[in-house]
């Protein structure tokens, strides 16, 4: 195969147009919130940030944009990715469109002083011994993405740092990662070390990884196990419900 | 003895071996270990492996080199400390040197079944973007360096296996190309998902045909991810797509946790059965991932023979 083949393209996204008039802002609010949402669901990352700027720009109503526009976008993207008809790359460029738009919304819907309802608050990190982080941070991004605040402690984390972040951020909930069979057991420590200090009716424990199944999650006591992002999302919002 | 393997699988269905992982950790192997260090470590134990599935029955053994590319050696403790040239090339003449030992003890049995060493290639542990930051061309340097250092300790062929994204199937594909023209395989690992088999970022059995077939891959096919009757049901996927010879090899049903350890519960007699099946939908090779034991193959081995094709 020559050297200088071009690499292969990633699955095509449904191309849409694009509707100029969003540069003129000449949207109806219904149209921007479609747009919004259009956006998170092309994984279109630039145009989800012009939207955000545009929404401050025209002084539209934040919480609504956020929940009809780019929420929904996400709430999408998560349910093809259930159907099967998305995959990685387009659940973590929608997640990631959306955190572009919050990074500009952010900061203006805390001064106006509504600050954003938070779903709640998450430590999340990849059990000690293990080195596995990608699914740990795609969790990550999908619970920030779907309004979460997230304590995102990396990869090798020992299962007493996870209760001392949870206690110190006041999370209702850690996410706990293993990806080995071998450092699986580390999740129940995280459990162990929440009774010890009299926290576990307070924090939710949810395990993940490729060796992790609901029957793992039950004999250790977790609360949940969670086999995706997507359903990832889903339990915490039923813990924090 | 390279290019009789790609005459040899046109006569019937070749087997190859199981799982090494498990083993590895059955024999003892540390949490903070990773398996390509017990080539050096305990090559005894190594060639104790390999022996086992010779014995079983099968005709391709697998080299200790999954993980050996420079790229995840740096990714772990365990990894950090070896040379990842010295490292392919010890565990290629460890298999080399088993499957010598074998022939050695078996004397001169007529009609004794052609063995051979195969490379093996496993993901460097990145993701491509979006996922990532590999590039092409890490990934291809990477996958070139292992390449040459299992040629160089004596492979016949090249297996490159669990790819779940086929870009890096195919920089994989293109490394061994640069560097030899003895015959390479290339097993993506899919899953059976609502509107059908896909790998992680995915790819479809189509899409895989188109790219690796033209890019130099004589035998393609699947592994690990999906258990024995899964696995089944991708096989004529791949036959709809291509006529080039195809491997399988798929887990021991799917694991179950216990005691912290995993067990996978099939038995062999089970996955034998299964393997069957792949080999009635059209495959050529068949063999075992995650979970399978030299008692798997060997139950393999039975089925095989039993079916009396041609050998």
């Amino acid at each position: 195969m020559p050297a200088n083949s071009p690499p292969l393209a990633l699955p095509a996204a449904s191309v849409v147009e694009y509707p100029i008039h969003i540069q003129r802002g000449g949207l109806s609010m219904r149209e921007h919130l479609k747009a919004c949402m259009q956006a998170v669901l092309e994984g279109d990352g630039e145009r989800a940030e012009q939207l955000a700027k545009l929404t401050l720009e025209r002084k539209l109503p934040l919480l609504e944009v956020i929940d009809g526009g780019f929420v929904a976008g996400i709430r999408e993207v998560g349910r093809l990715w259930e159907e099967g008809a998305l995959f990685l790359p387009e659940l973590v460029m929608g997640a990631e469109a959306m955190k572009m738009a919050m990074v500009i919304l952010q900061p203006a819907l805390e001064a106006s002083g509504g600050k954003q309802e938070k779903a709640g608050h998450v430590v999340i990190g990849t059990i000690e011994g293990d080195i596995h982080d990608i699914g740990k941070t795609l969790v990550a991004t999908m619970l920030s993405a779907n309004g979460f605040g997230i304590t995102d402690l990396g990869a090798d984390v020992p299962a007493a740092r996870f209760v001392d972040e949870a206690e110190k951020k006041g999370a209702g909930c850690i996410a706990v990662s293993a990806l080995l069979t071998t450092t699986m057991p580390g999740q129940r420590k995280v459990i162990e070390e929440l009774k010890k200090r009299s926290l576990r009716g307070k924090v939710r424990v949810m395990v993940g990884g490729a060796p992790c199944s609901e029957k793992w999650a039950e004999d250790i006591g977790a609360d949940g196990y969670a086999g995706d992002a997507v359903s990832a999302v889903a339990l915490a919002k039923k813990f924090m419900a | 003895m390279s290019k009789d393997f790609m005459e040899y699988i046109r006569r019937g269905p070749v087997l190859f071996d199981g799982g090494m992982g498990s083993m590895l950790i059955a024999a003892g192997l540390g949490d903070k270990e990773v398996p390509e260090q017990w080539n050096f470590i305990h090559p005894e134990i190594m060639i104790e492996i390999h022996t086992a599935y010779l014995e079983a029955g099968a005709e391709v053994i697998q080299t200790n080199t999954f993980g050996a590319t420079a790229i995840k050696l740096a990714a772990s403790e365990g990894g950090r400390g070896l040379d990842p040239s010295a490292v392919n090339e010890k565990a290629a003449e460890l298999a080399r040197e088993a499957l010598r030992l074998f022939s050695d003890g078996q004397g001169a049995v007529e009609n004794a079944m052609p063995r051979f060493v195969a490379g093996d290639i496993g993901p460097v542990g990145e993701f491509f973007p979006p996922m990532g930051k590999l590039t092409a061309e890490r990934a291809r340097a990477a996958f070139r360096e292992q390449a040459v250092a299992l040629n160089r300790g004596g492979v016949d062929l090249f297996l490159i296996e669990t790819m779940y994204d086929l870009r890096e199937a195919v920089e994989a594909l293109r490394a061994v190309r640069e560097v030899s023209n003895k015959p390479v395989i290339v097993e993506l690992t899919m899953d059976l998902k609502p509107k059908g088999y896909f790998t992680l970022v995915g790819d479809t059995v189509s899409k895989a045909v188109e790219v690796l077939i033209p890019g130099g891959a004589d035998v393609i096919g699947a592994n690990c991810t999906i258990a024995s009757e899964a696995m089944a049901g991708l096989v004529p996927e791949f036959r709809r797509h291509t006529r080039a010879p195809l491997l399988f090899q798929p887990n021991a049903g799917r694991p179950e946790i216990s005691g912290g350890v995993a067990v996978y519960r099939q038995r062999p007699e089970e996955f034998a059965a299964d393997l069957a099946k792949i080999l009635d939908a059209g495959a050529d090779c068949v063999g075992g991932c995650c979970g399978t034991t030299p008692e798997f193959i060997s139950a393999a081995r039975r089925m095989i023979d039993a079916r009396g094709l041609g050998k």
